[in-house]
């Protein structure tokens, strides 16, 4: 979806704006000055279309609900290449964070691998399960098999705290 | 120089990409540097960030508090994505007084004390930094003369360099120069930093595959024995996804890929299976069998 359409009908809400600032921690965001640096360089660009670039400007101009809402900030493969050359300091790769966070509160569609994986640490404290792999050879190998140790899972109160850290905003 | 080290593992290495815990497990110890596990294991919460980012930096702090437990004052993580997330980590804690005294007392009430002052190594930079070029090189016996390889650092441990990092961020050359030590060669190459794509893995698998497919084809093009990684993630696209990561592309991708600390075993002639050299799912047996020849 193109990022243009999806603001044209749209007014700005200052508020959201706001709580994006918030979530930062700062107010580099609005030094943006749109030198494209971060979307010459950005992995997502070239398959999807990602320009990091227009994500600053949106939120400056405050069309954070749409944001929220859209599919593009999924697409964010966590190179870091735009919070490492960003001249300004305005890292949109922690821009996006804060509106994954956002898209999250709002229970606005997010997809489903993460909300997994929070719940496989909730259960066993990992985000993946132990997996079975086999050699070349095709021979089917777990962590005994191949005498690694047992590494324990954490203990009892972690889950209820773990519950209590993810109620934080 | 000996130096004994907490070890955090995250996800990945444990639950699935045991060919790099093994060789880190068994070269290491080989290199002067003692390995003490984490009481439990636990994720680092990269995949909780873009859920909740205070919930990620609790999780890395309870891994800094974990390794407080041992007493030891360093931290080896050998997942780019870890170190990465435990280091954003430790500068939310640092910087926001609000986050740090919520996050302390959540982990007080575990009976877990958080410990500001370990440091986080990968291995790259406990190798480089720590172990040092020299030893590493003396620790060869087995010199990988006339091997040519290609080094895929990652992302997360060299970027961004406010944070301090492994590496530059631009030019990283450490895991070349550790490549170097064992005489192979290391070559420089256009699509260098060109990320592997894992994370996409979580919402957009087709395009993460594409990536990982574009970087193998282009360094197999190269003409080079293998690709060196030295994070889990990078290691699951380029070694164990790569034959789907080729159809993606639509190439016929056949490009050894192995870890760093496998490369140094080989050189340090430790035994294949201990490195578990047979898991890598790439053809690496060209690579060994002219590593044996």
């Amino acid at each position: 979806m193109g990022l243009t359409d999806l603001m044209s009908m749209a007014k700005p809400n200052l508020e959201s704006r706001e709580k994006i600032l918030r979530k930062l921690r700062g107010r580099e965001l609005i030094n943006c000055f749109q030198c494209i640096k971060c979307t010459s360089g950005c992995t997502a660009l070239k398959l999807l279309e990602l320009k990091p670039h227009e994500i600053e400007k949106l939120v400056n101009f405050g069309f954070v609900d749409e944001l929220a809402a859209s599919d593009i900030i999924w697409t964010c493969v966590t190179c870091l290449k735009c919070v490492q050359r960003c001249p300004q300091k305005a890292s949109p790769y922690h821009v996006i964070v804060a509106l994954r966070n956002l898209a999250v509160e709002r229970e606005a569609k997010v997809p489903e691998a993460f909300m997994k994986a929070v719940s496989q640490i909730l259960e066993t404290g990992l985000a993946e399960a132990y997996q079975k792999v086999t050699t070349r050879k095709m021979e089917a190998c777990d962590r005994e098999s191949l005498k690694l140790p047992k590494i324990p899972a954490p203990k009892e109160g972690f889950q209820a705290v773990f519950l209590k850290a993810l109620e934080e905003r | 120089m000996r130096v004994k080290v907490a070890v955090f593992w995250g996800c990945c290495i444990l639950a699935s990409q045991y060919a790099y815990e093994m060789s880190v497990r068994e070269v290491l110890p080989k290199l002067g540097v003692e390995l003490v596990d984490l009481r439990e294991a636990l994720c680092c919460g990269d995949p909780v960030r873009s859920v909740n980012d205070f919930a990620a930096n609790y999780l890395s702090a309870r891994v800094l508090a974990l390794a407080n437990l041992t007493g030891l004052p360093n931290l080896l993580v050998p997942c780019n994505r870890c170190h990465f997330t435990i280091s954003e980590a430790k500068r939310a804690v640092e910087r926001d007084e609000k986050v740090r005294e919520k996050i302390v007392g959540m982990l007080k009430e575990e009976g877990l004390e958080y410990n500001p002052n370990i440091k986080v190594w990968h291995v790259i930079d406990l190798l480089h930094d720590c172990v040092g070029l020299k030893s590493v090189g003396k620790a060869v016996v087995k010199p990988l003369k006339g091997l040519k390889l290609a080094s895929h650092v990652g992302c997360q441990i060299i970027r961004y360099s406010d944070l301090g990092r492994v590496d530059d961020a631009e030019n990283p050359r450490k895991m070349d120069e550790l490549i170097r030590a064992t005489d192979a060669e290391s070559v420089d190459y256009n699509e260098k930093l060109d990320c592997c794509g894992s994370h996409l893995m979580l919402s957009h698998p087709d395009t993460a595959l594409s990536l990982a497919g574009g970087k193998v084809k282009a360094v197999q093009g190269l003409c080079v024995d293998g690709l060196v990684v030295s994070c889990p993630d990078c290691g699951l696209m380029f070694d164990s996804k790569q034959k789907e990561a080729g159809t993606t592309v639509g190439a016929k991708l056949n490009l050894p890929v192995l870890y760093l600390t496998q490369l140094l075993g080989l050189a340090l002639n430790v035994e294949q299976e201990k490195l578990g050299l047979q898991l890598n799912q790439s053809p690496v047996d060209q690579l060994l069998s002219k590593v044996s020849a």
